[in-house]
């Protein structure tokens, strides 16, 4: 008995040496720390363990399973463009154990992310969403920041140092005979330590998201993009198209608004700001750059069924070049697929209560599923009207400005398929085929044609 | 006393667990495949991803390579079964570096719109009974050998214990946290997209470094999709 008492004791305290549990009140004094702390940080010499170099080696995997499986977006202008504001901002950093990389990964979700080994991803999305080159080196200096802080290492460390307590302890609280106060205190301990474990975890990681928000600041000035380009980046993620930015109890970043206050009170009063007409011409010019990939994010969120984000960029592309036939094919796509749905969520739609109710449907429900509900709705009813309207002049207007515009006559078919117009839909369907014999769904366009036609 | 009827107890659980584990696969056909509507002659079987993890006592590491060699046994043991059933398997088209950035995006996007049915064919797997999941005709992009009637999505997902973290569920049995392996095999329509099959096979561990043992749970898996005749 008495061993199995020194036994505990031991495993307690060795528990509680080996990591600083966040069983007091830790978490806020970590949001608190002074921002000296982080420049100390940052300039002592990371020395890499074995943990670090087992991560960094699976990381380096996981990057190329990125290239294999097609997320990594390339397009030669883009590729070029992301890695000249990427270097930009970086100012020459020279890290053990890294090789800068700045990519677009082809997610429709607003998002961006390092890896440790210097790889930086930037999503469609986040790229169609952002106004100007001043936001986009904002998100890079971020995500650079993460990397040269060696963020993702040292959360990576202190994560295994509290499962390595919590399993002590819970192991203590299993076999504790669960007499005496201390016996009480280690259960109770051990009960409420994986939920302490998860708070610690996202206070110090809350902590690592406010420093790369005010280093990446400091870079992007530095390296002479406005200021202005951080916080004007989250006012960007903060349109929230899709109903989906729900306060849960697990967030890594710290809300928005507090990011917009805290970044703009950190620009210097004499900081260089943008005119009028530069924020405009900075817009114009991002807008265009993005062009090829904002098309493909339209593909890409039509395809997760994100229609309001499809309709939300297709719409930027045809307020750039409104004469683009490919651009008012995309608007006209995307109308088409929204099909029963508001393009714009209205301010009911957008409580937190909605939200979470929506989220919880799109879990259930197939998306035939959710069309069929929807449109034994008259709002539902009423919306479809609308998109149908406007996607059939959309179409026959990307036709009017190029006539050889395929692809809108396949839509065309699709949306004269859906509204049960079937011979138009075959018609359409066989203009398509001349104009494009050798398209990669041509077979799924011939099948469509037989099954219309009745022959199968 | 005490000491030695828990670790009994904990040993007996162990082998419960296991052996339940072991012989849980649930199956679902879709009416199209029950009234054969639908004859499966020829399947493309898709790039699968199972992703195991190595579970410490400090928490979990990926396992990038083990995983995409995992994921190609897998894809060898339903081969193997799906040709026992006299289901001819397409060729392999789907190689990284055969494949132009088109046709791998086209893969990924498809890829992604069946990541997304997942939660609810293995939440909901009876449904599949009843007909209730597509993926769309966009399935025909890929652009598959024009006799393939299916094809065949593979999911996956499994945890390796090291020898501290074995210690650990041992000693907390009550934690019910166990090394397992659990794959899941969707059989969807090459021209429709609709699922026809699927499956979700649970095991131990152990079938990750027995080619035999995967071999033999894939097998019992698919048990109930008709053969080709």
């Amino acid at each position: 008995m008495d061993f199995k008492r020194v036994c505990q004791v031991f495993l307690l305290t060795s528990s509680l040496l080996v990591s600083s549990l966040p069983v007091s009140a830790r978490v806020v004094s970590a949001a608190a720390r002074p921002a000296s702390t982080f420049e100390e940080a940052a300039e002592e010499k990371f020395v890499f363990g074995q943990v670090d170099q087992d991560l960094l080696s699976q990381i380096k995997l996981l990057d190329e399973r990125f290239e294999k499986e097609g997320v990594v977006y390339h397009e030669p202008g883009l590729d070029a463009y992301l890695n000249r504001v990427g270097t930009a901002v970086l100012a020459d950093q020279k890290l053990e154990n890294v090789e800068w990389k700045f990519r677009a990964l082809r997610d429709p979700v607003p998002n961006a992310f390092a890896l440790p080994n210097g790889s930086i991803y930037v999503n469609t999305g986040l790229l169609a969403l952002l106004d100007d080159e001043n936001q986009l080196a904002a998100v890079l200096a971020h995500e650079v920041t993460h990397v040269s802080h060696r963020h993702t290492y040292l959360q990576n460390r202190s994560v295994r140092k509290k499962i390595l307590t919590v399993n002590i302890l819970n192991t203590i609280a299993n076999w504790n005979p669960l007499v005496g106060s201390a016996g009480l205190a280690v259960s109770l301990i051990a009960n409420i330590s994986p939920l302490l474990l998860a708070l610690s975890m996202i206070g110090y990681s809350k902590d690592q998201e406010k420093e790369a928000d005010l280093e990446g600041l400091k870079a992007a000035t530095a390296a002479g993009f406005a200021p202005e380009g951080m916080p004007n980046s989250f006012k960007a993620m903060q349109r929230d198209i899709e109903g989906e930015q729900l306060n849960s109890f697990y967030s890594d970043h710290p809300k928005l608004q507090d990011r917009i206050n805290y970044t703009t009170s950190s620009i210097a009063p004499g900081a260089k700001k943008l005119s009028d007409d530069d924020a405009k011409t900075a817009k114009a010019d991002y807008l265009a750059l993005m062009e090829t990939v904002d098309r493909h994010n339209v593909e890409l969120a039509i395809n997760e069924a994100r229609f309001r984000s499809a309709v939300y960029v297709s719409q930027k592309l045809v307020n750039l070049h409104p004469d683009s036939s490919e651009n008012v094919f995309y608007l006209a796509e995307s109308y088409r697929t929204l099909g029963p749905r508001n393009a714009e969520l209205t301010a009911q739609q957008l409580t937190s209560d909605a939200k979470k109710k929506a989220t919880k449907t799109r879990s259930k429900r197939t998306l035939e599923e959710l069309d069929a509900e929807l449109l034994a709705t008259p709002e539902g009813q009423a919306a479809w009207k609308i998109n149908s309207e406007k996607a059939e002049t959309l179409f026959l207007r990307a036709l009017e400005l190029n006539r050889f515009n395929a692809p809108a006559h396949r839509g065309l078919g699709m949306l004269y398929e859906r509204l049960n117009r079937k011979e138009d839909a075959a018609s359409e369907y066989a203009k398509y085929l001349e104009l494009a014999p050798n398209a990669i769904d041509t077979e799924r366009i011939r099948r469509r044609i037989s099954v219309l036609r009745g022959s199968r | 006393m005490r000491l030695s009827l828990r670790l009994a107890f904990a040993i007996l659980c162990c082998m419960l667990v296991h052996v339940c584990a072991a012989n849980v696969e649930a199956q679902y056909l879709s009416p199209q495949v029950i009234e054969k509507k639908v004859t499966i002659h020829s399947a493309a079987i898709l790039p699968a991803k199972v992703e195991i993890t190595k579970e410490s006592a400090k928490g979990t590491e990926m396992m990038v390579a083990e995983s995409a060699d995992i994921s190609a046994k897998v894809i060898e043991a339903v081969g193997q079964t799906l040709q026992q059933k006299k289901i001819s398997v397409v060729p392999n088209s789907f190689e990284p570096t055969a494949m132009d950035e088109t046709r791998k995006y086209k893969l990924a996007d498809i890829q992604t719109r069946y990541d997304a049915l997942l939660p609810k064919l293995v939440k909901k797997s009876k449904d599949v009974k009843k007909a209730r999941f597509t993926l769309g005709d966009e399935v025909m992009l890929l652009n598959v050998h024009k006799d393939a009637d299916v094809l065949v999505f593979i999911r996956g997902q499994g945890r390796v214990f090291t020898k501290g973290k074995t210690a650990f569920s041992l000693i907390n049995i009550f934690s019910f946290d166990f090394p397992f392996t659990q794959i899941t095999v969707g059989v969807v329509d090459a021209r429709t997209g609709d699922v026809l099959v699927f499956t979700k096979p649970l095991s131990a561990s152990k079938v990750l470094k027995d080619q035999k043992a995967l071999n033999k749970m894939i097998e019992k898996s698919l048990k109930k999709l008709p053969a080709a005749t």
